[in-house]
């Protein structure tokens, strides 16, 4: 067996390294150059995949991947300001924009805060779990999920505020269920959620109308859970309670 | 004048040899280039613009858990999930830090109401129609298609969306699709196996009778 092997080696190599020594040096080194310089394609694909770039994406065949068109948010030279989306002229109104229902845009009925929901709203189940999908999106950062001014972004800001950072300041959002809040009227709610109150934002432009009528209901109804009378409650014994002494390691 | 004959060098030997070796490699190595240096995989994902303002969505999204529709609200009633203007930002930041030299783009904007020149990170090819309120609202979480944004410190492309990736889910959306009220969670589902999540999935697909389409039209219209 290691006679067969030596042959063929006798046979085969040999000549073949008798032949490679007599290869002149410029081809020897052609070929050596070449083929390093494929690794750089092979090493550059690597990086491409196993990295992050802030270089605009390559596309070899562009194809119609852009369209001498503008979509949404997309820049636009012509404009002084750079946008291509135009803003509301002012003075115009969009379709379905017209507000010409005190109760429905502004909570208002006869120049006093509206104390009962509007007549094109259906105060239901379903609106009040859209009501609380809202509150959570919108009001839950710092009026907490609970409602009681403890959101997270209550406690970065008062972070903010012990360190002083970049002249942080923050008036604490409020509990919604002080009194004083769980006095007010629905359409008083509305109101502030649609105008903002001291250093709270107007929510209008990011919440719609009907979101807005839904968040009043599901803060109401919030209110109403944290001062509940078990009396009120269907099937109250039913509920589980805590027990004596679970209530005393509080 | 004798005439001289001409003798093949030694080494033209290795001329038969070399051509074998060299004519099966070099196809090999144009495919390996073509099939991976081509693909998104290279070419897009991982991309990471550099933004005006170093906003984080690790901070925003995950440690505050500020829900994605705070800002993108559009999300669910149209199209394009909208970049906010510059008021939702000022809604915190008119309190906090309102003297960052990082947020100095942000005041500008809001003092001379021209836009802040947010760099688009997510972008598809235009002949390719994609509609946000059509996959969030039937259960398609953000995670499918733009990662973990809310544990990116800066947001970069994670996946290739490229077609071939859009009809992977098209064609097999039961491991993609979850409850609807859910889709902003991004950390939904970590806890859970592949199995469970799956049979999640498919529970909400026939609840909500999702059949994908797979027609041209449906995205090239």
């Amino acid at each position: 067996m290691g006679q067969l092997v030596k042959q063929i080696i006798d046979d085969l190599a040999k000549p073949f390294l008798e032949d490679l020594k007599e290869l002149p040096l410029w081809i020897k080194w052609t070929v050596i150059v070449i083929t390093c310089a494929a690794t750089i394609p092979l090493a550059l694909i690597f990086r491409a995949r196993t990295s992050f770039s802030d270089k605009p994406r390559i596309h070899f065949i562009q194809n119609m991947d852009n369209q001498p068109k503008y979509v949404s948010q997309e820049a636009n030279a012509l404009f002084l300001d750079g946008r291509a989306m135009r803003p509301r002229v002012e003075g115009t109104i969009p379709r379905n924009g017209m507000v010409n229902d005190t109760h429905l845009y502004m909570g208002v009925v006869d120049d006093a805060w509206a104390t009962e929901y509007p007549s094109a709203l259906t105060v239901d189940h379903a609106f009040l779990v859209r009501g609380q999908g809202r509150f959570n999106i919108y009001c839950s950062p710092c009026h907490g999920v609970g409602g009681f001014g403890d959101g997270l972004v209550h406690h970065r800001a008062n972070q903010l505020v012990e360190t002083g950072v970049n002249g942080t300041t923050w008036v604490a959002p409020k509990n919604l269920h002080e009194d004083v809040i769980k006095e007010q009227q629905v359409g008083e709610l509305f109101n502030t959620i649609t105008n903002g109150v001291r250093t709270m934002s107007a929510y209008a432009s990011q919440i719609t109308t009907q979101d807005r009528w839904a968040i009043v209901a599901y803060i109401k109804a919030l209110q109403l859970s944290q001062d509940a009378d078990p009396a009120s409650v269907a099937n109250a014994d039913a509920i589980p309670r805590k027990s004596a002494n679970e209530g005393s390691s509080e | 004048m004798t005439q001289q004959r001409f003798i093949f060098p030694r080494w033209t030997n290795l001329v038969l040899p070399f051509m074998l070796v060299a004519g099966s490699t070099a196809p090999l190595y144009v495919a390996i280039v073509v099939a991976y240096g081509f693909s998104p995989q290279s070419t897009d994902v991982g991309y990471m613009p550099e933004q005006p303002i170093p906003f984080s969505h690790k901070l925003h999204a995950g440690e505050l858990g500020v829900d994605c529709r705070y800002c993108h609200n559009t999300v669910e009633s149209t199209q394009h999930a909208a970049l906010p203007p510059t008021q939702t930002c000022m809604n915190c930041h008119s309190q906090i830090h309102p003297t960052s030299d990082k947020l100095k783009p942000l005041f500008e904007s809001y003092e001379t109401g021209m836009p802040i020149e947010w760099v688009r990170v997510h972008d598809l090819p235009q002949y390719a129609y994609f509609n946000h309120s059509a996959h969030v609202t039937r259960g398609v979480s953000c995670v499918e298609c733009h990662g973990r944004v809310d544990t990116m410190e800066v947001v970069y492309q994670h996946e290739t969306l490229s077609m071939g990736w859009c009809l992977n889910c098209h064609r097999n959306p039961d491991p993609h699709v979850r409850n609807p009220d859910l889709v902003t969670q991004l950390e939904w589902g970590i806890d859970m196996s592949d199995a469970e999540k799956i049979a999640n999935s498919i529970s909400w697909r026939e609840i909500n009778n999702l059949n994908p389409s797979q027609d041209c039209s449906t995205c090239h219209r």
